[in-house]
Parts: C-alpha cells; sequence; structure tokens
C-alpha cells in the first residue's frame, strides 16, 4: 500500500518537472508568449474564467450537449443494435452495410446536418446522436449476435419464453460489449460537441477555445484545453466507474 | 459459391435504398438547395474526378492522415517500447500520460492553428497527437504482455537491451502492435478529416464544407459517399494485410 | 400401489439424421422409472443426440420418444437437462444463487419461495457458503456442482447428463460421482447418464447401454447387479464389477476392429 502511494508520488512528481519545464520554456521566451503561455498565466486564465462565470457557462453548455446526445445515441443503439444481433437474416442482409459505415469519420456528417438543420443547436445535437450511436450500435450487434450458443440451449432445456431469454441471457450477456461501445461513443460526444460548437458558433467550451485563438488571447485558449482535457477525464473515469460495477462478475486482468 | 450469396445478400439493403430515393426524387422532381438524387451525386462525383478535384483532395487528406500517423505512430511506438519495457518508467509516467491522453484531439485545434496558421503542418500535428495515444497504449501493453519465457531466452543468452528489444520484444509484440497501427491509421483519417470540416481550407473534408456552402448538395454528397469509400477502402487493405502476415492469430474487434 | 408395468421413458423406433448424415438408426429402448442408465459408445455413436432426443432438444426424424405414455416434442420441467461444457452452461454475470433461481424462475416459482428452495439445493450440492459468489470464482467440481444444484432445482423426475465429469481431475470427478449417487437415492430420480468413461458406467448405473456408430444402434444392454450403496473402493474390487468391465472393454475394441 505504502509502495503503490511511493509510485504515485513519484509519477506527480515526474508530471510537476514535465509543467516546471513548460514555465521555464515559457519565461524564456524562445516561442513567443502570444503563442505560448507558460502554467502561471495558463491557471490565472483559468481562475479568471470560473470567477467571472465564463467557463462554468460554456462547461454546462458542452456538458449538457454531449451528454444529451450520448444517451439519445447509446438508447437508439442498444435498441436497434439487439434488434439486429437477435436476428439472423438481420445480420446477413444489414451486416456489410454497418461495415461500410464503421470507419465513416462521424465529423463527416457535419455538413449534411448543416444542410439539413443549419447552423443551429438542432444540428450540433443531431451531428453528436448520429456520431454517438454507431459505435454503440455496433458493439450492440456483436454482443448480442456471439451471445454462448450453449445458454440458449440451457434456455430451451428450462422452457424460458422469448422475452425472458432476451432479458436474461442476451442482456446480460452482451452488456460488457454494449458499455465498451458507450464508453467510445461518450468520446465521439465530446469530440463532435466541440466540433459542432466551433462550426456553429454556438456557446461552449469548442466556440470558446476558438474564439480566443482567433483573437490571440492564448492563456484563454490553453486554460480552455485544459478543462477540455478534464473533462475528457472525469467522463471516462465515471463511465469506468459504472462499468466496473456493473461487470464485477468479470475478474479484470492488466 | 456461399460468399457470392453474402455479397448479394448484403447489397439488397444498400441498393434498395439508393432506388427508392432515386425514385422519390425523379417522382418530386427534385430542385432543392439541401437534397439530391443519387443520380445527380454520382455525376456530380464523377465530375469532381474528371477535373481531379477530388483526387487532390483525396492526396491531401490521405498525405496529412499518414504524415500524422508516422510521427505520432513512431513516436508513439518508441515510448510505448520503454513504458512497457521498464515498469519504473510506466508508474513514475502514469500522472503525466493519464492527464494528457484525455484531452481531445479537437481541443488542439486552435492550439495547433495559433502556432502554425493554416496549412499541412497544422494538420499532421493534431493528427499526429491523435494517433499517438492509442499507439502508446497499445505499445505498451504488447510489450509488457511478451512471453515470460522468452525474456528468460533473452537473459540466459545475455542480450543486452537493444539487441533484446530488437530481436525478442519487437518480433513477439509485432501482431498486436499492428493491430495498434490498423487503430490508429483509423483515428489519423478521422482526425484529418475532423480538422479539414472544422478549420482546415484543404483536402476532403474542406471541400465537403465548400460544397454545402455553395449550395451544391450533389457534391457535397459524393464527398461524403467517397470519405466513407475511401475509409472503407484503408480498413479492407489493413484487413488484409494483417490476414496475409498475421494470420488469424490477431482477431481483436475494433469495438473497443 | 400400482406397479409400474409400463416404462417411463421409451424409444420406439427412433433414428435421427443431422445434416443429411445418419446419426442414429432404428433405436429401441425402454427405461423404467428409477433406473440409473449409463450410455457409453465410441465417439460418433449418437450417445450425445440420444440424450438430446430426451431432453426434447431434438426431434426424431423417425419414431417416436415418450415420456409416461406421452411423445416429446420440447424440453419438460420435469426432465433436467445437464451440459457437459460447464463453463458455458453457467450464467457468468449471476452469482451461484442467481444460477439456480434461473431455474426457479423459468418455472414460475413464486418469488418468496425461492430463497428456501435455493438455499435447500445449494446445501444438498455443498455449495452453501459460496451462494453469493460468482462462477469464475469457483473451481471445476463446483461450478459442475452449481448445474446439478440447478437441475435439482427443477425437482425433476429425470436428470439427463451429458459426460458431466469429463473434463474434471480423477478425485474431483470420484466425489462427484458418489455425491451424485446418493442425491438421487435420496431423490427416487431416473437417471440417463451419458460417459465414455466405462469404469464410470459400470460404477454408477444399475444397467449400462453401449452403443456403435456407423450407423448409431444399440449394440448392448447389460445389467449391473452390483449392490448399493456404492463404494470406490469395495465395488470397484468386486469380481462383477472387473466382470462388467471387461466385458465393455471388449465391446469397444471390437468397435474399433
Amino acid at each position: 500500500m505504502n509502495v503503490r502511494i511511493g509510485w504515485r508520488l513519484g509519477s506527480f512528481a515526474v508530471g510537476a518537472v514535465f509543467i516546471a519545464t513548460w514555465q521555464v520554456l515559457a519565461n524564456a521566451h524562445l516561442i513567443s508568449p502570444v503563442y505560448l503561455p507558460g502554467p502561471d498565466r495558463t491557471w490565472g486564465a483559468l481562475v479568471r474564467g470560473f470567477a467571472s462565470g465564463t467557463f462554468p457557462d460554456q462547461l454546462w453548455n458542452t456538458v449538457q450537449r454531449m451528454l444529451v446526445g450520448w444517451l439519445l445515441a447509446s438508447l437508439a443503439g442498444i435498441v436497434i443494435g439487439a434488434c439486429i444481433g437477435l436476428s439472423r437474416p438481420a445480420r446477413a442482409y444489414l451486416g456489410p452495410t454497418l461495415e461500410f459505415l464503421r470507419p465513416l469519420p462521424a465529423s463527416a456528417v457535419v455538413p449534411l446536418g448543416i444542410v439539413l438543420f443549419g447552423l443551429s443547436d438542432n444540428m450540433v445535437l443531431s451531428v453528436i446522436a448520429f456520431g454517438a450511436l454507431w459505435p454503440t450500435l455496433l458493439a450492440t450487434v456483436h454482443g448480442f449476435a456471439a451471445v454462448e450458443p450453449c445458454l440458449y440451449e440451457v434456455s430451451r432445456a428450462l422452457g424460458m419464453s422469448r422475452l425472458a431469454v432476451i432479458w436474461k441471457i442476451a442482456l446480460p450477456s452482451s452488456l460488457p460489449d454494449i458499455l465498451a461501445g458507450m464508453r467510445l461513443s461518450l468520446t465521439v460526444s465530446l469530440i463532435l460537441a466541440v466540433v459542432g460548437e466551433m462550426l456553429a458558433s454556438r456557446p461552449g467550451l469548442g466556440s470558446g477555445i476558438l474564439i480566443a485563438a482567433r483573437t490571440f488571447h492564448a492563456p484563454d485558449l490553453y486554460a480552455g484545453v485544459v478543462l477540455l482535457g478534464v473533462l475528457g477525464y472525469l467522463t471516462a473515469q465515471g463511465l469506468f466507474a459504472v462499468e466496473a460495477r456493473l461487470l464485477r462478475w468479470r475478474l479484470h486482468q492488466r | 459459391m456461399k460468399r457470392a450469396a453474402a455479397v448479394l445478400r448484403g447489397a439488397v439493403f444498400p441498393l434498395a435504398l439508393i432506388a427508392i430515393a432515386q425514385i422519390a426524387a425523379m417522382a418530386v422532381r427534385l430542385q432543392s438547395d439541401t437534397l439530391a438524387s443519387p443520380a445527380a451525386v454520382l455525376a456530380a462525383g464523377a465530375g469532381a474526378f474528371a477535373d481531379g478535384s477530388i483526387l487532390i483532395a483525396t492526396a491531401q487528406t490521405l498525405g496529412n492522415a499518414f504524415g500524422g500517423l508516422a510521427l505520432g505512430g513512431s513516436a508513439g511506438l518508441i515510448c510505448g517500447v520503454l513504458l512497457g519495457s521498464s515498469i519504473v518508467a510506466d508508474r513514475l509516467m502514469e500522472f503525466s500520460v493519464e492527464s494528457l491522453r484525455p484531452i481531445p484531439s479537437v481541443a488542439l485545434i486552435p492550439v495547433s492553428m495559433l502556432t502554425f496558421g493554416f496549412g499541412f503542418r497544422m494538420e499532421i500535428a493534431i493528427v499526429a497527437f491523435a494517433a499517438f495515444w492509442p499507439v502508446l497504449i497499445l505499445t505498451r501493453s504488447a510489450v509488457s504482455g511478451v512471453d515470460a519465457g522468452l525474456l528468460d531466452v533473452a537473459r540466459v543468452l545475455r542480450l543486452g537491451p537493444l539487441a533484446r528489444t530488437v530481436k525478442i520484444i519487437l518480433p513477439a509484440a509485432l501482431p498486436r502492435i499492428f493491430v495498434a497501427f490498423r487503430l490508429a491509421a483509423g483515428i489519423a483519417l478521422t482526425v484529418a478529416v475532423t480538422v479539414e470540416v472544422s478549420t482546415n481550407p484543404l483536402g476532403l473534408g474542406y471541400n465537403m464544407m465548400l460544397a454545402e456552402q455553395s449550395l451544391h448538395p450533389d457534391l457535397m454528397l459524393a464527398y461524403l459517399l467517397w470519405i466513407g469509400i475511401v475509409g472503407w477502402a484503408l480498413n479492407f487493405t489493413i484487413n488484409a494485410a494483417q490476414r496475409r502476415f498475421f494470420g488469424r492469430s490477431v482477431q481483436v474487434r475494433p469495438v473497443a | 400401489m400400482v406397479p409400474q408395468t409400463q416404462p417411463l421413458i421409451t424409444f420406439d423406433r427412433v433414428s435421427m439424421t443431422l445434416g443429411g448424415t445418419p446419426v442414429l438408426t432404428d433405436i429401441d429402448l425402454r427405461i423404467d422409472a428409477g433406473d440409473f442408465v449409463c450410455v457409453v459408445g465410441p465417439s460418433g455413436c449418437g450417445k450425445t443426440t440420444l440424450l438430446r432426443l430426451l431432453g426434447g432438444l431434438l426431434e426424431p426424424t423417425a419414431g417416436e420418444v415418450r415420456y409416461a405414455g406421452k411423445r416429446i416434442t420440447e424440453p419438460r420441467a420435469d426432465i433436467a437437462v445437464m451440459f457437459q461444457d460447464y463453463g458455458r452452461a453457467l450464467l457468468p454475470w449471476r452469482t451461484v444463487s442467481g444460477n439456480v433461481s434461473l431455474a426457479l424462475e423459468a418455472l414460475g416459482v413464486p418469488k418468496d419461495v425461492r430463497p428456501e428452495r435455493i438455499a435447500a439445493v445449494l446445501a444438498t450440492v455443498g455449495l452453501s457458503d459460496k451462494a453469493d459468489r460468482f462462477p469464475i470464482e469457483l473451481s471445476g467440481g463446483m461450478q459442475q456442482r452449481l448445474q446439478i444444484a440447478r437441475c435439482l432445482a427443477q425437482r425433476p423426475q429425470v436428470l439427463l447428463m451429458d459426460e458431466p465429469f469429463g473434463a474434471l481431475d480423477a478425485m474431483t470427478r470420484q466425489t462427484l460421482q458418489d455425491e451424485v449417487l446418493s442425491i438421487v437415492a435420496a431423490s427416487g430420480a431416473t437417471v440417463f447418464f451419458v460417459t465414455h468413461d466405462l469404469e464410470e458406467a459400470v460404477y454408477l448405473g444399475n444397467r449400462v447401454i453401449g452403443l456403435l456408430p456407423h450407423p448409431g444402434r444399440i449394440a448392448s444392454d447389460v445389467n449391473v447387479a452390483l449392490s448399493r450403496p456404492r463404494n470406490q473402493l469395495m465395488t470397484r474390487e468386486d469380481p462383477e464389477f472387473a466382470r462388467l468391465r471387461r466385458h465393455l472393454f471388449d465391446f469397444i475394441k471390437d468397435a474399433d476392429a
């Protein structure tokens, strides 16, 4: 236990060294302070942004978009994915189309979104939902298609109804895949929220940092980036915690 | 015979969709700023091929994607080998890695824009950042997962660290490192297109935005379709290469 | 009590073709209530198919399988099936209790009655202290006991067991053999036990049926007149045990010829 804390502190120390190096580089003015603010100015901008209420507002907007889009997409992805995954004909007919759509960059539908919804909040939300749909949907299809066949036999031997089989066997069996897909969908949601905000100029962290860059307010820009990193970290950790709770029947290996 | 049947079955759905869209467009005599019939999309696409614009854009996007992949991937590979080989290094770097990793690559678009302006360097920088992490994480786990028996062999033969890395660790970890690059390649293409869609005025993403802004939905959809094809072709080629070189020993579902 | 003249289970000229290949031909078999029937034979002889027909998981291509006079067309609640690969037949996301509960849920047993039935069945198989563990935390032998527990929860008249101890080490196997014998003696269930282990077949059963492949048919049907309760040391040293074992050995050897 003490050893672990020791290593933790060690890694914080290494991190602190990196930050100190950053400060030294910034102070040396090797790169103009217009482009590279030091950690001190970044911190200052962070504090100012929170004190003035700018960052909380932007954070709230971005988080709201991201989560709403993600939840809608996940729900749709699970339902549609379950239907497709449980039906062999559906998999045969729709599979290739899904495989074609899998490598499609989610941001490629942004122009289509603009065409359909204009530069609005709806556009950003729809693009987020559409982009976040696919990882969860594909993972769900895989999960439902890969249920251990022996368990289906067990359910037949026990005379379980179709609904009971889906709810008690297929769904829990697919849960690890579904959660992995949802994790990916969350990452996509964050990315598309930022991109959408930048393009549609909707208030949020994305548009915030873009404006900061355009007006050469580098400390605000870097502060915003740090905030986005923190947001990414917290959401990922949150999902990991949920996953660990729901999947504690698996023994985790590194 | 079975393969052919499977392909045909898979084609039914998309072909049916396209046919319905075409018939609907013709029935309604579609003349709009927002939608286009499949025939118009194909025509616009053909036109863009004819005048070379789509090919130039593809070269730009792929060039940026591969440039970033090469840069970020090689850095990720080296760091991954280091962190995978040395528990000390891995533990000490934990905080730094876990702090920088969650930063979404798109958040760095304004930073890169500020530093490099518009153009190739800006995009390659962001792609490199995005490609670095999956390669780092997966290489690290591939290297640390090398069979302990092989490492014992290295010790018994008294191989120095460089020889051990090159002759034992890298070959043993190669299949999984390949998977890492496969994943990173997809990410590289996606990030490149994202950068072009949001800010950078070159490549497929930009051309698509341009078509949308100039009210050419047929051209825009043609670009969208082409991006899908390029993404699919890239994935397909890498999968084929993986099967060719590594056989069925590396069937990793690209889900997580 | 009316004497049981009618057999509990009847295979009436049953044939089974799977994927174009004839697996079983013209099987005629009668099993009485309380029988412990062991089925042996080389691979491909159709013994698992026979079990699955009895379990209602397959329908015969020709002939009828009857239980208590009625044709078996689908799985029955009073015929419990124990699958060979226990690792894949258990729900990894449910605890030991949860896995047993699955059978009760499927039978429609009311919620308030379930806990005591689960506890009783776990006590029978000796897994009471593992009630809240997950299958992955259990050894192979314990997982197989869990499957037995799930089957027992159905309060079955017939137990179908498909090579249940094949993947276990010798010591665990012997322990479980005796446990099964005592469980069956206490419940009076009829057992249909498929195994490739000839000694196990003689040790456990009161009847051993030998199948031969190509086509799958019953080629031997012997009574095992050894006394019960069986004992790992004493029974195996009984000369009758050796005689039966030799008989089956020769039977299998002839099959290879």
